[in-house]
């Protein structure tokens, strides 16, 4: 008896054909100790450490933030005291971009969607009495308000006496992101990898056991494109900061260079694909840095990750239906060997996560942890047909996707022409017309859709008074200052740039004399000019 | 009254929000549909007001996801007021909730989309609600005059 709905032919949703059934064919050609290895073994295709989750469970680290310094603190003891292993701050827009609460274009956005940071002093507020040494924290920061952003808070951590030699912590400083979305006010990819690099290079030095880099996929999917192209993406930017590394007149060791480099990834809806994209990542990794570096060290041959549930493929319509499409999502992290994961809150569609949204986002992961038992084996799916092969087909596709990319000149060339956008352009579309046509499902959405909304959820509203708080702050911060000492530190930052020295040192000392992220970013403007995104329609 | 010349929309995004993947899809479809887009992306309101009426579109499609829609609408509604181009149908789409739709509509939206609606819908509703306008338009010394509204 058949299903007339039922299609004729079945695709993974990056369109790798799915066949009926799997069978040992698929591994046959297959050498156990070259091919797949143990866990913790080149190429690492079952995960990047021997005793995965039997010795160490993953971090539960929401991405949270929101309004200003101090209420965001109070968010994050809330975290801590709930079960979270490790912070990561969300920035709002402005402060993502570099720009001061009190420019008079941003004030509608200012807390709104993640926690607002002017100067030094709301970094000390936002990370007051936080035990960042245990818990660490991830700085999801990508344009160039990252360095005095960071500079903050090494600033911040020195004050309460932690040593930055031994102190464990999270970077983004991903280029991509930061025009994988739009930003007010950037300079072209080129210089923000110079200054990418340059942190690198500084945090090897400094901050030795930081990992000044989480090379980060996951807004690149939220733009619509498939498994490889992201994965492809991903790779890419990696090459392209080693790369750029190479270039320099005395280019570190690569094996010290990648030894603290992660990674970052979005899990959409593909449950197995999902699954075979994080361990084809581990596979790609280990070869690029292997086989294409020669680089030799162990810490820099593993893809260590941290995974992210989609907020893309979340809803509006039937938010509670998210906590079920982030629960699959989760289980496909870890099932794909994540070091650190973040559940969405169902809310996702709605509002910031609310409180309930917040609590369950945790006891998703440790329900994970504590109840199902798939952390009692590495690499449970291992010698799977059909995850096999959908890990060999992803590897593939990623790295003809990265041949591409280099053929267009590499990530930096690609983003510049406009390529990266016109993919991205292409894709969302094609992903729209799937769904108002039908021929892609969302449940609740296009499939199965009520006409009245069956849930009535609690809503987060942003608090509108963050951004007068926010000016009141900068203007009490720079009366405060010695305007002197910020001048001679704004013009240090120019000069270094200028110089081509490591842009951090002159940055560390601006936000020690309490510059504000703007007035920093602003000297790279002034040199620069902003950057045209290349999104048009 | 039939209409003899394509709908001319704006698309934009008030503030400084970076998701863009709303705004260019829809513009998309409008533009298969066969109306005349105008992508103008993040700008500020009073910005977005100028172009609307230098441009003289029909309709001005706004694109907020980030938390601040309240004060951004405000200041759109009013900035389009000032610049004379709130004759135009006004419709957003975004992350909006529920219960402030029927305040921004009397403060002047003519229609909110939320996630998940259908680009036929938004289509549809466009071009029913478009406001029709006349074939000509008289241009006096760099400023534009349009029967039907002040002077």
């Amino acid at each position: 008896m058949s299903d007339d709905s039922r299609p004729k032919e079945f695709f993974s949703v990056s369109g790798i054909p799915i066949k009926r059934i799997y069978t040992p064919e698929e591994i046959r050609d297959m050498d156990y100790k070259q091919d797949m290895g143990d866990a913790g073994e080149p190429p690492f295709r079952r995960g990047v450490h021997p005793e995965m989750y039997r010795k160490k469970l993953w971090t539960i680290r929401r991405y949270s933030g929101g309004g200003g310094p101090e209420e965001t603190n109070k968010l994050y003891h809330k975290e801590y005291e709930l079960g979270q292993t490790g912070f990561s701050i969300a920035l709002d827009s402005p402060t993502g971009a570099g720009i001061d609460s009190d420019d008079p274009r941003v004030s509608a956005d200012v807390g709104s969607c993640g926690v607002a940071i002017d100067t030094l002093l709301d970094m000390e507020l936002l990370l007051d009495g936080l035990p960042i040494d245990k818990a660490p924290l991830a700085v999801i920061s990508q344009t160039m308000s990252t360095y005095p952003l960071m500079a903050m808070v090494f600033a911040v951590a020195e004050k309460k006496g932690m040593n930055l030699k031994e102190l464990r912590g999270t970077t983004q400083n991903d280029v991509m992101t930061t025009f994988a979305l739009w930003f007010l006010d950037q300079v072209a990819p080129r210089y923000q990898r110079r200054f990418a690099v340059d942190y690198i290079e500084w945090c090897y030095e400094v901050a030795p056991r930081w990992y000044p880099v989480s090379f980060d996929s996951y807004n690149y999917r939220e733009n619509g494109i498939n498994a490889f192209q992201e994965l492809g993406m991903l790779l890419a930017q990696t090459i392209d900061y080693i790369d750029e590394e190479l270039r320099r007149p005395h280019p570190m060791d690569l094996n010290d260079f990648t030894s603290r480099f992660t990674f970052d990834m979005g899990c959409h809806n593909d449950f197995f694909e999902e699954i075979a994209k994080f361990r084809a990542a581990r596979i790609l990794w280990y070869k690029i840095a292997h086989d294409r570096y020669g680089i030799t060290n162990p810490e820099s041959l593993k893809f260590r990750f941290h995974a992210q549930s989609s907020g893309c493929t979340h809803t509006t319509q039937e938010p509670y239906n998210n906590l079920i499409r982030i629960a699959y999502q989760v289980l496909a992290c870890v099932l794909g060997g994540a070091q650190s994961v973040h559940a969405n809150g169902f809310d996702e569609g709605l509002c910031l996560p609310s409180e309930q949204s917040m609590l369950l986002s945790i006891r998703t992961e440790q329900i994970l942890q504590k109840e199902t038992n798939v952390t009692n084996t590495v690499d449970p799916l291992g010698g799977s047909y059909y995850v096999e092969a959908l890990t060999g087909e992803v590897e593939k596709q990623a790295r003809d996707y990265i041949a591409k990319i280099e053929e267009k000149g590499g990530i930096t060339e690609a983003l510049d022409s406009g390529w990266i956008h016109g993919e991205y352009m292409e894709a969302m579309i094609e992903h729209e017309k799937a769904v108002n046509e039908g021929r892609t499902s969302v449940v609740g959405v296009n499939w199965e859709r009520l006409d009245e909304e069956p849930y009535q959820v609690p809503l987060v509203r942003a608090n509108p008074e963050v951004v007068e708080k926010q000016k009141e702050r900068i203007l009490k911060v720079k009366r405060e200052r010695d305007d002197n000492q910020v001048k001679d530190a704004l013009e240090e930052i120019r000069e270094t740039t200028v110089n081509n020295q490591n842009i951090m040192p002159p940055v560390m000392k601006a936000v020690k004399a309490y510059a504000t992220l703007g007035e920093v970013c602003n000297v790279w403007r002034d040199l620069y000019g902003i950057w045209k995104y290349p999104i048009t329609m | 009254m039939s209409r003899k010349n394509k709908i001319r929309v704006l698309m934009a995004k008030p503030g400084v929000d970076g998701h863009w993947r709303g705004i260019i899809t829809v513009s998309k479809a409008l533009r298969d549909a066969g109306m005349e887009v105008i992508y103008l992306g993040n700008q500020t309101p009073e910005q977005i007001a100028h172009v609307a009426a230098q441009e003289d579109v029909d309709v001005v499609g706004l694109s907020i996801l980030a938390a601040g829609h309240l004060r951004l609408i405000t200041e759109t509604v009013k900035s389009l007021k000032d610049q004379k181009a709130d004759d135009a149908l006004l419709v957003v789409g975004g992350i909006i909730p529920q219960m402030d739709i029927p305040d921004l509509k009397r403060e002047g939206v003519d229609e909110i989309f939320l996630p998940g609606t259908p680009l036929d819908t938004i289509v549809e509703y466009i071009r029913t609600n478009a406001p029709a306008r006349s074939t000509s338009i008289l241009v006096q010394k760099g400023k534009q005059v349009i029967p039907g509204r002040d002077p």
